[in-house]
């Protein structure tokens, strides 16, 4: 039974076109191997490293691990595959049957960490102070049961967000708390305000009653007593027989979980008030162009108001990101003339609009799913289309460089007006960058997205460092004319380079659109049947 | 009052139409004309190229040779001005899930040229005629059935001269098909045409004044529904015949 449902999910994820499974081997490539190199470097260490180094900080190490294999798919906005319950539960498979397979999903979910795991043991080996082979019952099996914790834990936490993540505005709250969980002791230490808690608790998570420092005593069997020893092992296996309930028991409860009733809309009438401002806030388009464009942003505008998937990212630009690059300027030591101080409002605001695209201009069609059809048929031009999702893109990005720039006021960051408006302009200029970009990714690398969840990746995770590795080189253009204001010292220098940029922007966008379009006339069969396609039993 | 189309009898017109899908031909000289005003049947087994013909008129994919022209305009070069004329109504969904019905009723209209006042009012006056509840209820939410009455109140918003159906009573309970059945009937006496595909034969037979039944690609037959039942033939005895479907009915050993 495992066989088929892990044979019927090989055969969905076929990929449409040769294109297709070229980009797909070519971000797998670079993503695998960045991790090979992370394990390659772990396994030096580790072969070298002194025992009393390596006891201080193989259970960091393992903290790290376990951080990973948990929280970077929430932090990426994915939760890797998970089983479609709902396509399999029509079928007789015993529950315990299913579980498996979910667990062998959530190892696959981190084979980047089985991979770090793995150079690390070989390195350990390696290391003279370890005694060699005959520790290896020891050495290897303490980082396989961890990971073993780490799957059972991974499985139970993905169920339970499953389910939170499904209820009506729940879900982006929670979303967002578990984003902020793994900024705010970063922003708290690197800026100074760290309560005195915090030190104990880091003291405290290096203890054996810690799955990550059970491990790594156990992992280490050099020079530590037998009755030490005997107590990581017994920690270790009470945290796996922790996590396999926790797991197991979690999974079952999202069997029994109705996740349709969770999402349906309440019979509560909304205020009129409120309904009047949306609608407001809705018909602004319609103020500022004529139709058919103004109806496209408007439609824009309300389905992605109403994707949680959207909403989430959106939340995220201002929040999260906010809290990831405050401390670089708060910190005590921190420069208030360096670079990220003098930039951080365009800083903050360019990396809101990297989180926005994942849901918007890299796969513009991905939220419409089949009804993309429409746009094909529909007596408009499709460059119409994409200048209205665009459109519509910028909307927000303007929405959110405002909250961002009210907020950043509200932190203390000081900047001038002047600052604010060349934030806002090079925020249109990359925009454009990136946009015209994603037209041509959106109409070559269709995916659907399923707009009521916030844990679905935009695309695989390989594929999505791919994305990241573009910005630095679309961006490169507006990047130049901050070089030139730094290597000339004029304000003058900045503003040609930047009017180049954006001259070159509005050329760019304008050849790529061409080119989008003649893409989607000529791939339109192949993108409605990627934005059609169901995820098999395994859904992504 | 319709709006007049370039001046032809025909409200489609196909000649030698064929579409290759590797060395297989899905649509293999098709030839096919519909008359104006008429309610054209559109038949066929699983897999004969209905869908793949009406993807064709749609211009959804290009065909590989013949000739194409809807009301008198030529497919692809006159697409626009096809595409202004036409309602459909696809197999797949193209309703966006994230707006209301009124809401994607509106913005239809509007993308088919109209102002938002007179969107905004025949997208509430077919919500009235559908039977379709006009709340905050976004269409993801909608069942099967209603989501087919939108997509079916989307196509007449732009009061189209064709229509092109595929599969529009799949999924829709019996009061449903009755109202949408009327309001396809009534669109035809005012002098629309409607081209439609299904597999429910009984519906075809009572709605339909011409048939064509394709099979494995070719156009096996093309007449009037009075002509097609001239020997007394049910539609389904009819269409099984032509498309040589006749089975036997065998037992396996294990059911």
């Amino acid at each position: 039974m495992i066989a088929a449902i892990l044979r019927a999910q090989f055969l969905s994820m076929r990929p449409g076109s040769s294109r297709g499974f070229a980009w797909g081997a070519v971000s797998a490539f670079f993503w695998y191997g960045f991790w090979l190199f992370v394990s390659l470097v772990a396994g030096v260490f580790a072969a070298h490293a002194p025992a009393d180094l390596l006891r201080s900080s193989l259970p960091l190490g393992f903290m790290g691990v376990c951080i990973y294999w948990q929280a970077m798919p929430v932090l990426s906005a994915s939760m890797g595959s998970s089983l479609d319950l709902r396509k399999l539960l029509v079928y007789p498979a015993p529950h315990e049957k299913l579980f498996r397979i979910e667990l062998l999903l959530r190892v696959t979910n981190a084979i980047e960490m089985l991979m770090v795991l793995a150079g690390a043991v070989v390195g350990l080996l390696r290391n003279p102070a370890s005694g060699g082979p005959a520790v290896l019952p020891s050495l290897a099996g303490a980082p396989l049961v961890f990971a073993l914790f780490n799957v059972f834990l991974a499985s139970g936490v993905r169920s339970l967000l499953e389910r939170l993540l499904s209820r009506r505005k729940v879900r982006e709250v929670v979303a967002l708390l578990l984003a902020m969980m793994w900024v705010v002791p970063r922003f708290l230490m690197m800026t100074g305000a760290k309560p005195a808690w915090l030190t104990g608790a880091s003291v405290a998570m290096r203890s054996f009653g810690w799955p990550w420092s059970a491990a790594a005593h156990a992992a280490i069997p050099f020079g530590e007593s037998a009755g030490s020893m005997a107590l990581a092992w017994l920690s270790l296996c009470v945290w796996v027989g922790l996590a396999a309930w926790f797991g197991r028991t979690q999974f079952e409860r999202n069997l029994r979980y109705d996740s349709l009733a969770a999402q349906a809309t309440p019979m509560k009438p909304v205020s009129k008030r409120t309904h009047l401002w949306s609608e407001r806030f809705y018909r602004v388009p319609a103020l500022l162009w004529n139709d058919p464009l103004a109806a496209i942003v408007e439609k824009e505008l309300r389905t992605l108001m109403r994707s949680p998937r959207f909403r989430l990212v959106f939340v995220m630009g201002f929040t999260f990101g906010l809290m990831f690059w405050l401390p670089m300027v708060l910190r005590r030591n921190a420069s208030h003339s360096g670079f990220l101080a003098q930039n951080f409002l365009v800083i903050v605001c360019v990396y809101a609009m990297t989180l926005i695209g994942q849901v918007t201009y890299w796969n513009c069609f991905g939220i419409d799913r089949s009804a993309a059809i429409f746009y094909f048929v529909a007596p408009q031009p499709i460059s119409r289309t994409l200048l209205g999702k665009n459109i519509a893109c910028m909307f927000f990005l303007y929405l959110e460089a405002t909250v961002l720039t009210v907020l950043t006021l509200a932190v203390r960051v000081n900047f001038s007006i002047g600052q604010a408006i060349e934030t806002f302009v090079v925020i249109g200029i990359c925009a454009a960058y990136v946009m015209a970009l994603g037209n041509i990714s959106s109409v070559h690398y269709p995916r659907a997205l399923t707009p009521e969840r916030v844990s679905q990746s935009g695309g695989g995770k390989p594929a999505q460092a791919m994305v990241a590795m573009l910005y630095p080189v679309v961006l490169l253009p507006v990047g130049l004319a901050y070089i030139a204001r730094y290597a000339f010292e004029s304000e003058v220098a900045f503003a040609v380079v930047l009017a180049m940029a954006a001259i070159i922007a509005a050329i760019f966008y304008w050849i790529a659109m061409d080119s989008a379009v003649k893409a989607a006339s000529a791939r339109r069969q192949l993108i409605l049947e990627e934005l059609s396609r169901g995820d098999g039993p395994v859904g992504s | 009052m319709l709006a007049e189309g370039a001046a032809t009898a025909s409200a489609i017109l196909v000649r030698g139409l064929r579409k290759y899908y590797g060395a297989k031909a899905a649509v293999d000289g098709v030839d096919l004309e519909v008359p104006r005003g008429s309610f054209f049947g559109f038949l066929g087994p699983n897999g004969a190229g209905k869908s793949t013909t009406i993807r064709i008129l749609t211009g959804l994919i290009p065909y590989d040779s013949g000739s194409v022209e809807l009301l008198g305009y030529r497919l692809p070069e006159q697409d626009l001005e096809i595409k202004r004329r036409i309602g459909l109504v696809p197999d797949e969904s193209l309703l966006f899930d994230r707006l209301t019905g009124v809401e994607f009723l509106e913005f239809v209209g509007r993308m088919y040229g109209l102002t938002r006042p007179v969107a905004m009012e025949r997208a509430q006056g077919l919500m009235d005629l559908f039977q379709l509840q006009a709340d905050r209820k976004i269409i993801a939410e909608y069942s099967k059935g209603m989501r087919k009455r939108v997509a079916m109140a989307a196509s007449l918003i732009h009061h189209p001269e064709l229509f092109l159906m595929d599969e529009p009573f799949e999924g829709v309970d019996a009061v449903g098909a009755r109202l949408m059945k009327d309001i396809l009937i009534d669109q035809v006496r005012r002098g629309a045409t409607i081209f439609l595909t299904s597999h429910v034969l009984e519906v075809v037979e009572r709605l339909c004044d011409r048939v064509a039944i394709i099979n494995e690609g070719k156009i096996a037959v093309c007449r009037s529904m009075a002509e097609l039942r001239s020997g007394g033939e049910s539609l389904e005895d009819a269409f099984v015949r032509i498309v040589g479907a006749e089975h036997r009915m065998e037992r396996l050993d294990w059911l």
